[in-house]
């Protein structure tokens, strides 16, 4: 396993307002790594400066051992918020067309079709986005996401706007499509707020503090994969589960 | 077991139902109005210089609908006209102030200003620069216009969603897609609800236009008859000029639901 994301002596202000200070961690190639926090804590800035979106105060992030501004430019990115943004005037099919469209290219490996395929949207093509339930919806976003095949998949709190039903399932599906594009996506990284769902995902669970925002701690989920919803009974992950909220303090 | 060709013509009979409602009841409505009116005015028996019965605001309708026809078709030309040019120009800065911060900085206060100012202050001056004739009418009816789109286009450009500037920064997008793919579509409910508000105010402008100095048109035809007493024409004139006035309203909120099809129209400003 090589580092496929490397953090080093991150720091970001607004203004006066310290963000954070000297963040340095690494993302393994083909970890599931989630960042979790108190509400505030930088999140989704993080993730957002992670993949390049939003500029570091100092410090840097290098993907592959280059800057992630390559990275980006070579489109081995895929993003997916909490909110899917789906353009409302576009079918799903042509939502997931949108990043191809824009870059232009005509060469792709995988056809918006074969796309909704993946995410179990086959036969959903051509509806609109308000035809959708949020579950169908999120799916038609990670479709999207998979557009250019991406090395690294950026979720920022992805399920949580869903019902808990709808959130597991989808934890399911993330896990199964990750797990068939392995030969693509290598790695994800995860925001949520979420403890259950950090656990039951992830290889690695990173817990931000409060601001001004530091590692609190680094947990290594030694759960086997593939993971199954009984897991959630074990007391491996009960245990897990209870150490994460004592380490947030979370009541 | 319910077949979906059984359903067929209950669904039928729901929307000519709701087709009867939305019709119908309107104009039972405005007969009985009608009718009451009539009744009023005869055993009151009100002079017909201040309210003339219903029955021969329609005579009168009846006997001169081609010389009102010609005078309203005259207003609703210039009412179209000044509406594309409002609304074309308004719509050119809007784009302007959405790009850039100065040029909305220094402009928007001249724009806060034309809004401001009583269209009908504004009149004169115009029909003292370009005449009489059809320019002025259209430069009254484009002024009424313009306020309306510039608000409502900065508004709607600007309210995308940060989430979706995120992806499109993700895919490198450049302005050009991010205005063609994203921005302008998000904006078209709310620039379609200016377009629908200025439909009525362009009317509006070009009757004004006509009030302050015009030798026909609808607006014309309502002064001169004010002048001379003649209430029956008067309020023919005046019911033409709302049937156009609507019918243009009407053709828009049909473009609109054919364009955005995919949201129902938002109401703003």
């Amino acid at each position: 396993m090589s580092t496929l994301v490397q953090v080093k002596e991150l720091s970001k202000r607004f203004g006066k307002l310290v963000v954070y200070e000297e963040l340095n961690f690494g993302v393994q190639d083909g970890e599931f790594v989630s960042i979790i926090g108190p509400s505030g804590c930088g999140k989704t800035t993080l993730l957002r400066i992670l993949g390049g979106l939003i500029q570091p105060s100092s410090g840097e992030v290098r993907i592959k051992g280059r800057p992630v501004k390559i990275a980006l430019a070579a489109r081995e990115l895929g993003f997916v918020f909490q909110n899917p943004v789906l353009l409302p005037w576009r079918t799903a099919e042509q939502n997931v067309a949108l990043p191809l469209e824009i870059v232009g290219s005509k060469e792709h490996v995988s056809t918006p079709r074969d796309l909704l395929k993946i995410v179990g949207l086959e036969g959903f093509e051509n509806a609109l986005p308000k035809e959708l339930s949020g579950g169908m919806a999120q799916r038609v976003a990670i479709a999207r996401a998979l557009a250019f095949k991406p090395s690294i998949l950026f979720m920022d709190e992805p399920f949580g706007a869903l019902d808990e039903i709808t959130r597991n399932r989808m934890n399911l599906e993330l896990l199964r499509i990750w797990k068939e594009e392995r030969a693509s996506i290598s790695s994800i990284i995860f925001v949520t707020h979420s403890i259950p769902e950090a656990v039951f995902m992830s290889d690695r669970v990173i817990v931000l503090s409060t601001r001004p925002t530091r590692i609190e701690e680094t947990l290594t989920i030694d759960l086997p994969r593939p993971r199954t919803t009984a897991m959630k009974n074990s007391d491996q992950y009960i245990k897990l589960v209870e150490h994460l909220r004592k380490v947030i303090g979370d009541d | 077991m319910l077949q979906p060709e059984s359903l067929q013509p209950l669904f039928n009979v729901k929307t000519a139902k709701k087709g009867i409602e939305v019709i119908g009841v309107p104009i039972v409505f405005s007969l009985g109005i009608f009718a009451i009116w009539e009744m009023i005015v005869v055993a009151f028996s009100i002079p017909t210089y201040l309210l003339p019965p219903p029955s021969m605001i329609l005579t009168e309708l009846g006997t001169n609908f081609g010389s009102l026809l010609g005078h309203m078709g005259l207003t609703m030309l210039e009412a179209t006209a000044g509406y594309a040019l409002g609304n074309a120009t308004g719509f050119a800065l809007a784009i302007l102030f959405a790009h850039s911060k100065y040029i909305e900085k220094g402009l928007y206060p001249y724009a806060i200003a034309l809004k401001t100012t009583p269209i009908i202050a504004m009149a004169p001056l115009l029909i003292l620069w370009l005449g009489t004739g059809f320019e002025s009418k259209v430069a009254t009816a484009a002024l009424i216009c313009f306020f309306p789109i510039i608000v409502n286009t900065v508004k709607g450009l600007h309210s995308v969603d940060s989430d979706a500037i995120d992806l499109f920064k993700s895919y490198r997008a450049n302005r050009f897609q991010v205005f063609t793919k994203l921005s302008l579509p998000m904006a078209l409910p709310y620039i379609f609800s200016a377009l629908k508000i200025a439909t009525g105010l362009s009317v509006v402008g070009a009757v004004v236009g006509e009030f302050v100095g015009a030798n026909n048109g609808i607006g014309y035809v309502i002064l001169v008859s004010s002048y001379h007493l003649e209430t029956v024409t008067m309020f023919a004139a005046i019911m033409i000029s709302a049937v156009g006035g609507i019918t243009f309203f009407a053709v828009v909120s049909l473009l609109e639901k054919k364009i955005i099809y995919w949201q129902k129209g938002i109401e703003t400003t």
